[in-house]
């Protein structure tokens, strides 16, 4: 099957060799690659001396395509001496130039674009002509390499010192360049997005990549599909984009290649075969690129002298030459633009650089003129312009003439709300509208006090932005009702309306005050519509939402500034930028020129490292951090990758850790038949993770913040770097993702079922029968409380069995819920429910043998009575008080509670009424089993508005008890 | 009503086990002042039952009429205000509270609360005594810093109230607060002893107890006198004629250990970890503290254990146990003891039957 699709591949390839036409040469490489030297040898040879090794071939390739281009081609083509002219020139100003340069530079141009090929100039010649005599083009270009690898400091010193450095220098750019490899491999953006949805390339990072002419690619159209050999869609994409190529979603007949390595038969291969479109291997790809550049890394030193010429002869005639004729053909005015600057431009450069790059920023440099000029949202500005434009027929006329006729347009708007993210040019359209439409527009943003207007002070005589923001508003009512003729139309911008914040008081209600009174259009810009202070701002605006602008439309503004600057970059770098940037147009310019600073061409490389940092802060979500520290590259990946990881969410991640590491086959114990490994890591990772617990309790209890990359190193990265490896299933019917961390629910239950217990346990204490603490309680007595609460009820017969139990509930004024708790507590998974073999109806009896008590019941519970007509929960509860068996110390014990009481929230009337009815209730209980009866209902009575829980009035005379309890349910409920 | 409070002596006079301590407690209490007490001693073993009694011998009936209050104390902090609820049961005479139910917080009961509380002279009515007893609970669970904070307490307002502490065990109670203390020590009673009260219990409930029974449930009972009533009660609703050859059942959740532990004796894999951690949860979420949990856990192991494996698991249950202290998450730690205890055992195993 596999062999069949690469037949099919091979001959799709070479019909698309029939096919695309242009990269011919590449194409009959990669047709017969090793198989014909000869032919081979040939484009082959010239490889061999125009760049050795992978990096400086890459530099010197880069070099090729360079603004620097030209002088490459002088210097390769210095036999035919073709351009002497133009190099004698250059050289001239070479020469000539190199102080003032190096003025220019200090002088920190904005659009120093000339001076980094100046000072290449400048040091390109000293060594050059030092070496004419020794060695030849090789070493020249070598030093040229050597230029291009520090071109981010474009230092004359770096660039002169010896040549060894410069071969170092191209050395560490080829190492410089794996680790950004590699980084793509691990941390590729969006990698993570589609796990479990690819599989990891079969033959993972085996492959070397190939180096190819920057632009061998170019005009070629790709789409991907399944996982390729060796590269990361991710890697592949790039790969591509870096050569020039474009990559597209689905096929369309744009597509000149599929790239696909195994045939999954899925939509895009069905297309691909439906529209013809050639197949291509991860392979073929290669060597495409491959072909379009020297192959092998030759040896350095030997081919010096005669061969390098005559490469350097053969060379420009061959691969390069053309594949620049061929890519230039696309940016021939870039191309065009570039020799003339560098060599008039010098004097242009300073003039512009002096004039203009100073003071202005490309962003304010390039801000659009015409609303054409707008990059994207064209509907949007023509609808801004059409209301701006109406504005005043609309409001204004209508008003003056007939009042009847007011609005006859019933969806119009006094106001314009512009929505959409930073950089996009909202602020701008909003002005370049006015502008044309020749409203002098004023703009309040929030640099300027935007408060609510003080209403004692008419007509904005203070000097608050906001009253003349009102006074705005209203004397352009005034201006415009007296002299229409001037037409001294005004718009009001109000700026970033959703930063009106805590300095800018009801700065939201004023504006729409405003709107409602004003005599002049009023635009309100703001980030996001959907903010909760805008909710009633959306209703009086008419709302546009700016979109982000589309990469293409982006790019090809970039190009046009880039080109403007003469700054070099091919439009597929410049999409790139787009893209990273996320649409907005600002930053990518603010970007732009800060490379402009260092760098006269920007490739697609310098883009894609220069922003990988603000790609990379992303969220990762805690699932997919933990399934990279586990998976089975967890053990790959870097440790800073993995802090990043564990860090993501430090409170979660942990968790999800010690929840799963139990189901990881660790790939780390190898061959482990009988367990026992395995069952060793486990240990070691759940210490580990123990370990992160007590560390977290120095961190939380201690405010030891510095711990909390050490606490992140025991608890997740310990664990997983021991475990990395297969996930399998515990449980049956269990999926194989990873579960929640079970720690935080359980953890709830078990603070839930500790206050249930609490409640349990005061209500024993509260009995007096009973003097221990919690935990006693649990431990020693809830068996055998279970045994004499539910034992009885299956046992005895039903009269006997509800007598007994609730017997014993009232010796220790156990109510209903603390029959549930205890039922609750002991229940265990796997054992019989206590509650098993009780039938029904003595489960009925029972509950209505208490209820029937209760009326008897004193209180005994501590159950902290609710004071009715109190609406906040007083400090000090109001607890039950228990009565001695002694009668004659029931007058002490009284007063005690009335002084306690008093004390407790005398300044209440209610309570004194309690105080008094407690009294009462005392005095006329005298009977010596019966206890307090709190009477709390009629308290309640009294109340009854405000407690209608406690309004049973049938039971008002019996229910006493009835009626502190249910408030005290209602207080538990309430906690 | 449980036998266990039905049968607790009320005075010290009834004392049936710690007959000398009692006598001397009264001899104390009686010969007007009292000093502040700590008691000290293993769960189940009476302290409890003698500071009642004791405080009934000072203040009479009285000190009996409790009543239970929850308050909630606000406490300035320095910057910021703390709220604090503490329930406290109290009569007229005495307080009696717990005060590491605040966790962390303890300092502040201690320092704001409990010295409120001293520095209040009682409003005594009948003149009996100058002071107020306050019964501090679970003092060993007190945090360091709170303890420091008890000690000037204790001297500045000796004058109007009297401190009763009371905890397992006293090496954690600071030298500096035991050496302001008359320490009392209460022993677990001996099995004779507690024989004695079973059929003191017997008697009175007019049970017909088999020769041999009672030592059998006092031999469980692991000398705790609580427990070995309690079993005794629970063995009576079981089965009333008792038999002779009657199983005396362990508590519930001890029943549950004993099943992990054979599940961890038969077996020491991922999948046998990952039950026995649901298991340890359950318990966890039954409000059995983890410390017990562990505890039981050992000694369920160590009986069907190899001798010479024991030593090393003794080390290493005291290891965690000890770190499990220190950390808050206290099911880490346990599951660490369970998985360090199935790979030793597993590599036993594997060495001696290969």
């Amino acid at each position: 099957m596999q062999s069949d699709i690469r037949k099919w591949f091979m001959k799709k390839h070479d019909k698309g060799n029939g096919n695309a036409a242009k990269p011919e040469k590449p194409n009959t490489a990669t047709s017969q690659p090793e198989t014909s030297p000869p032919a081979a040898a040939s484009p082959d040879k010239p490889v061999h001396e125009s760049g050795e090794g992978s990096g400086r071939r890459k530099t010197s390739k880069y070099f090729a395509t360079d603004s620097q281009k030209p002088k490459d081609e002088k210097e390769i083509e210095c036999t035919p001496a073709k351009r002497k002219t133009e190099k004698s020139r250059e050289e001239l100003n070479c020469d000539v130039k190199p102080p003032s340069a190096k003025r220019v530079h200090k002088g920190d141009e904005d659009e120093d674009f000339v001076l980094p090929s100046l000072k290449k100039n400048s040091a390109k010649d000293t060594p050059t002509k030092k070496l004419k005599s020794g060695s030849g083009k090789g070493i020249a270009q070598k030093s040229v390499d050597s230029d291009e690898s520090d071109e981010e400091v474009p230092d004359d010193k770096t660039v002169k010192s010896p040549f060894k450095a410069a071969g170092r220098g191209a050395g560490g750019r080829g190492a410089a360049a794996a680790p950004a490899g590699g980084r793509g491999r691990g941390g590729g953006r969006g990698g993570f997005m589609n796990f479990g949805e690819r599989k990891d390339p079969p033959h993972k990072g085996e492959k070397e990549i190939p180096e190819g002419a920057p632009d061998c690619l170019a005009g070629l159209t790709f789409v991907i599909s399944g996982t390729l050999d060796s590269l990361e869609r991710e890697e592949a994409e790039d790969l591509i984009k870096r050569h020039g190529g474009r990559v597209t979603g689905s096929v369309s007949k744009k597509t000149n290649y599929l790239l696909a390595d195994e045939d999954i038969g899925g939509r895009k291969s069905t297309k691909a075969k439906e529209l013809g479109t050639a197949f291509l291997t991860e392979d073929g790809l290669f060597d495409l690129i491959r072909a379009s550049k020297p192959a092998k890394p030759p040896v350095r030193e030997e081919p010096k002298k005669k061969t390098a010429d005559k490469a350097v002869e053969s060379l420009p005639k061959r691969s390069p030459k053309k594949v620049e004729r061929k890519d230039q053909g696309g940016s021939a005015l870039a191309r065009k633009v570039g020799p003339t600057n560098s060599a008039s431009g010098v004097s242009l450069a300073k003039q512009n650089g002096q004039t203009v790059g100073h003071s202005l920023t490309w962003t304010e440099k390039y801000r659009p003129k015409l609303p054409n000029d707008i990059i994207g949202n064209q509907s949007l500005v023509k609808q801004l312009h059409d209301w701006l434009a109406n504005w005043n027929e609309q409001f204004l006329h209508t008003a003056k003439k007939g009042k009847g006729k007011k609005q006859n347009d019933g969806g119009a708007k006094k106001a314009v709300l512009i929505s959409g993210t930073p950089g996009i040019g909202k602020t701008t359209s909003a002005k370049v509208v006015s502008q044309m439409l020749g409203f002098q527009a004023i703009e309040v943003n929030a640099s300027d006090n935007r408060g609510k207007a003080d209403a004692k002070i008419f007509k904005g005589i203070g000097g608050s932005t906001a009253n003349s923001v009102k006074e705005l508003v209203s004397n352009e009512a005034l201006s415009a009702n007296l002299d229409r003729s001037k037409h001294s139309k005004t718009v009001l911008i109000m700026d970033e309306v959703d930063g009106m914040s805590a300095g800018d008081r009801g700065g939201v209600a004023d504006l729409i005050a405003s709107i409602k009174i004003s005599k002049i259009p009023i635009i309100c810009i703001c980030n996001d519509r959907y903010s909760q202070k805008l909710k009633s701002l959306v209703n009086y605006c008419l709302v546009l939402t700016f979109r982000k602008p589309t990469k293409q439309q982006m790019a090809k503004r970039l190009l046009q500034i880039a080109n403007n600057e003469g700054l070099q970059v091919n439009e597929i770098a410049l999409e790139e930028l787009a893209e990273r940037v996320n649409g907005d147009m600002r930053m990518a310019l603010n970007q732009l020129q800060y490379m402009s600073l260092s760098m006269s061409v920007i490739k697609y490389d310098d883009i894609r490292n220069r922003l990988l940092n603000s790609a990379k802060d992303e969220d990762i979500s805690p699932f997919t951090a933990v399934d990279k520290l586990f998976g089975f590259n967890g053990g790959k990946l870097r440790m800073d990758e993995r802090i990043d990881l564990s860090m993501s969410d430090p409170d979660l991640v942990p968790l999800i850790i010690q929840e799963n590491y139990i189901n990881y086959v660790p790939s780390f114990a190898g061959k482990d038949d009988n367990g026992i490994k395995r069952m060793n890591l486990l240990a070691r990772a759940a210490e580990s993770i123990a370990d992160g617990d007590i560390i977290n309790v120095q961190i939380r209890r201690y405010r030891q913040w510095q711990l909390s990359q050490t606490s992140s190193f025991a608890s997740c990265i310990i664990p997983a770097a021991l475990l990395h490896g297969r996930r399998e299933t515990l449980e049956q019917g269990e999926r194989n993702f990873n579960r929640f961390g079970g720690w935080l629910g359980k953890n709830s239950t078990v603070g839930k079922n500790l206050r249930l217990l609490e409640d349990v346990h005061a209500h024993l204490l509260a009995s007096r029968e009973y003097n221990s603490d919690r935990e006693t309680l649990r431990v020693d007595y809830f068996t055998l409380l279970l045994k004499r609460l539910t034992e009885p009820l299956q046992t005895l017969s039903k009269d006997e069995a509800v007598q007994n139990v609730v017997e014993l509930m009232d010796a220790y004024s156990i109510n209903q819920d603390d029959f549930d708790t205890i039922v609750e507590l002991s229940k265990f998974q796997g054992h019989r429910n206590p509650l098993d073999g009780i039938p029904p109806a003595v489960k009925a009896a029972l509950t209505k043998a208490y209820k029937q008590g209760s009326s008897l019941r004193v209180v005994r519970s501590a159950d902290l009575i609710t004071l009715p007509g109190i609406k906040k929960a007083p400090k000090k509860r109001v607890a039950a008080m228990l009565e001695p068996v002694e009668d004659t110390l029931a007058e002490e014990d009284d007063d005690a509670l009335a002084e306690s009481e008093e004390e407790n929230s005398s300044d209440t009337e209610d309570m004194e009424n309690i105080d008094k009815q407690l009294k009462m209730d005392f005095q006329s209980n005298s009977s010596k089993g019966i206890q307090v009866k709190l009477d709390l209902k009629n308290t309640g009575n009294s109340n009854a508005k405000k407690t209608p829980a406690n309004n049973s009035k049938e039971s008002s005379q019996s229910g006493q008890k009835k009626g502190g309890r249910g408030s005290g349910a209602a207080a538990k409920r309430k906690r | 009503m449980l036998w266990v409070d039905k049968y607790r002596p009320k005075s010290l006079d009834k004392m049936l086990v710690h007959e000398e301590v009692a006598k001397n407690l009264k001899k104390l209490v009686t010969e007007q002042d009292c000093p502040h007490l700590l008691f000290y001693g293993p769960s189940g073993s009476g302290k409890k039952t003698l500071i009642m009694a004791v405080l009934r011998q000072m203040f009479g009936a009285g000190a009996e009429k409790v009543k239970l209050e929850n308050k909630t104390w606000k406490i300035n902090a320095g910057s910021r205000t703390i709220d604090l609820e503490l329930t406290m049961l109290s009569s007229t005479h005495h307080v009696e509270l717990n005060p590491s139910d605040a966790g962390f917080q303890d300092r502040y009961i201690v320092q704001e609360i409990i010295k409120e509380m001293a520095k209040n002279r009682p409003i005594d009515t009948k003149g009996k005594k100058g002071y107020k007893v306050l019964v501090l609970n679970e003092v060993d669970k007190l945090s360091r810093e709170a303890q420091h904070s008890l000690r000037r307490t204790m001297e500045k307002y000796s004058a109007s109230c009297r401190l009763i502490l009371c905890c397992n065990s006293s090496s954690k109670v600071t030298e500096a607060v035991r050496s302001r203390c008359l320490n009392v020590r209460i022993n677990a009673p001996k099995e004779d002893e507690i024989i004695s009260v079973l059929e003191f219990i017997g008697k009175k409930e007019g049970l017909q107890l088999p020769p041999g029974f009672a030592a059998r449930i006092a031999a469980q009972s692991n000398r705790s006198l609580r427990r070995a009533i309690l079993s005794f009660e629970t063995c009576r609703v079981q089965q009333y004629p008792f038999t002779n050859n009657q199983v005396i059942l362990p508590m519930d959740w001890e029943q549950y250990i004993s099943e992990i532990a054979s599940d961890i004796m038969q077996e020491q894999s991922p999948k046998r970890l990952f039950l026995v951690r649901g298991k340890l949860y359950e318990l966890l979420i039954n409000c059995i503290p983890p410390v017990i949990i562990l505890k039981r856990l050992l000694s369920e192991l160590l009986k069907k254990l190899d001798a010479e494996l024991k030593h090393e698991v003794c080390h290493w249950a005291a290891y965690y146990e000890h770190r499990m202290r220190l950390g808050q998450k206290a099911i880490f730690h346990i599951e660490a003891f369970v998985a360090k205890f199935m790979s030793i055992y597993k590599a036993f195993l594997i060495a001696t039957f290969g």
